[in-house]
């Protein structure tokens, strides 16, 4: 697997030329570089907080930090797009999940489920954090947490 | 109750339509003067006591659009003293607040909508249409690479919530399906209408999967128009006109939601109960005076949620009133035994136009001015509520 290790402000722009790269969620694409999902959370009363935001909603703190999460959550709701927009894009179904993160009620993350077939996806299906490589870069998708505990296959 | 200064003091007294097209071939400017000269008309003033513009789209400079700036130059109006862009539901409000708050007498509102390449394969492969998107006029950056964000402006979350909604309540999709029909039989009887072929329930549950659950009749259709309004203070109506169609109440209505949509609230917390809550304390017209409904149908998910946040029945119960409110002989809905519901074939039906023609709908058949289409008892109150569930919804009470 790939892994850039620790990487300056410049690269992460470069890395992610067509996302709008800002200073409330630089360490977020820093951390997709490295591998890791990061989310801001305050640093005084614990509130994770998604989109990346400079201040705390509920005590308006600025001590904002990103931090590592669990990648477990469950499915909050879904949709499986059977057509995209550009004709030229692949035809294959794909579904699209907002995942309710374990660290916090309400704290919702959109992704690609994977390992999965559609129409085995509930609502609130418990998943896990996997990555899968898409344009030359790995980016965060959720799989099934199999019976056992375990992921599926990697 | 809350505040209502504005009850019955402003009026809308003009109002114009192009006509609907799959390919007009013809751009938002273009769309929007020809509306926008049709209301001014109809309002029979001139274009100089016009002082207030609310363009469309959400950037004022955006070039090659119908934005205040080009509409008052194009148009040839000499001064106003009031502009702004908006869309969907928040323009019709904004004209008015502007109006009430003397900034401006006479407002313009002109809204333009084109078929656009993110929203149909062969509009993708137009040229012109695909260039419209590099200066689009939703303006920065929504996503790119990074699926994190795709459901920042995005209908996705639509079928999504279609889905949690059925799973919620334990509900079919009975009442998308009336809505759809309901539009689709409406838009039969209406010649401006792009969709002139009634739907049956079955062709509903056998149209093609887009974002499943969401199928293809559940979702507004693309179209090139335009529609424009005049509003003006009550007093001044009254000179114009003997019976002047009033706002009686209005609302917007917003959340903490943000801008990415995942992070819904509950169903019965969107942005549509919050306008609709915000409505009813201001209205002193209630549901039951209500003869004319125009619930939003951007996707059927919409006009459920705004029928449901007006009141008109519980969450999740939507199916089974539109069930026990339907006119199977004409195959619309008809509430309460009184109140019609999207008369002209709304987005659905007559085309998409962010709910702009609601109003001109709701105007003419007021005026008693529809023809073949006029509803025999002249409605006398429309409720007409559009937007998203995350942003620029409004609520809008008309009375004569
Ligand atoms: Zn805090």
């Amino acid at each position: 697997m790939r892994n850039y290790g620790p990487i300056d402000d410049f690269t992460v722009i470069e890395l992610y030329s067509d996302v709008q790269v800002n200073r409330d969620n630089v360490e977020y694409y820093r951390g997709l570089a490295e591998r890791k999902l990061l989310i801001n959370r305050c640093g005084d009363c614990g509130t994770w907080i998604y989109p990346h935001r400079p201040i705390c909603p509920e005590c308006w703190s600025w001590n904002i930090k990103a931090e590592e999460v669990s990648g477990l959550g469950s499915v909050f709701m879904w949709t499986t797009l059977m057509q995209q927009r550009s004709p030229s894009a692949p035809h294959e179904p794909v579904p699209v999940a907002a995942v309710d993160f374990a660290e916090q009620k309400g704290l919702r993350y959109l992704s690609r489920i994977v390992n999965c077939r559609p129409e085995d996806i509930y609502h609130d299906m418990p998943v896990q954090l996997t990555w899968i490589e898409i344009g030359n870069l790995e980016w965060p998708a959720f799989e099934p947490i199999s019976d056992s505990g375990r992921g599926g296959t990697r | 109750m809350a505040r209502n200064p504005l009850k019955d003091q402003l009026a809308v007294v003009g109002i114009g339509s192009t006509p609907y097209g799959r390919d007009l071939q013809r751009s938002h400017l273009s769309l929007g003067l020809e509306a926008a000269i049709a209301a001014i008309r109809d309002a029979g003033i001139d274009k100089n006591e016009i002082d207030g513009i609310c363009g469309s789209g959400m950037t004022p400079l955006a070039q090659g659009g119908s934005g205040f700036l080009s509409l008052q130059g194009a148009l040839g109006i000499d001064e106003i003293t009031w502009g702004k862009n908006s869309w969907l539901g928040s323009c019709f409000v904004y004209a008015a607040e502007t109006v009430f708050s003397g900034l401006s007498d006479m407002c313009l509102v002109v809204q333009t909508y084109v078929r656009d390449p993110g929203m149909s394969r062969s509009a993708h492969a137009d040229p012109f249409r695909r260039n419209l998107t590099k200066f689009g006029d939703i303006g920065g950056d929504i996503g790119g690479s990074d699926f994190a964000k795709r459901w920042v402006h995005s209908g996705e979350p639509y079928a999504g919530w279609m889905r949690r909604y059925m799973h919620d309540y334990g509900v079919n999709k009975d009442a998308f399906a009336y809505l759809a029909v309901n539009s689709r039989s409406h838009g039969a009887r209406n010649p401006a209408a792009v969709m002139q072929q009634p739907i049956t329930l079955d062709d509903y549950h056998a149209s093609r999967q887009i974002w499943e659950p969401m199928q293809m009749l559940d979702m507004d259709v693309p179209v090139d128009c335009a529609e424009a309004f005049v509003i003006t203070t009550a007093e001044r109506a009254r000179d114009m006109t003997d019976k002047p169609v009033l706002i009686h109440a209005m609302s917007l209505g917003g959340t903490r939601v943000g801008e990415f949509y995942e992070n819904s609230l509950p169903w019965t917390e969107n942005a549509f109960w919050v306008t609709l809550k915000g409505l009813w304390a201001r209205s002193e017209l209630k549901l039951d005076d209500i003869d004319l409904f125009f619930p939003y149908d951007g996707y059927t998910i919409d006009g459920v949620g705004v029928t449901e946040a007006a009141g008109y029945c519980k969450p999740g119960e939507c199916g089974d009133f539109f069930k026990d409110n339907w006119d199977e002989a004409r195959q619309v809905l008809r509430l309460n035994g009184k109140c019609e519901v999207m008369t002209h074939g709304g987005g659905l039906g007559m085309g998409r136009a962010g709910g702009a023609n609601y109003f001109s709908e709701a105007v003419r058949q007021m005026r008693g001015q529809e023809g073949a289409r006029q509803i025999a008892r002249v409605p006398e109150a429309a409720l007409i509520a559009i937007g998203s569930f995350f942003h620029d919804p409004c609520a809008v009470v008309l009375r004569t």
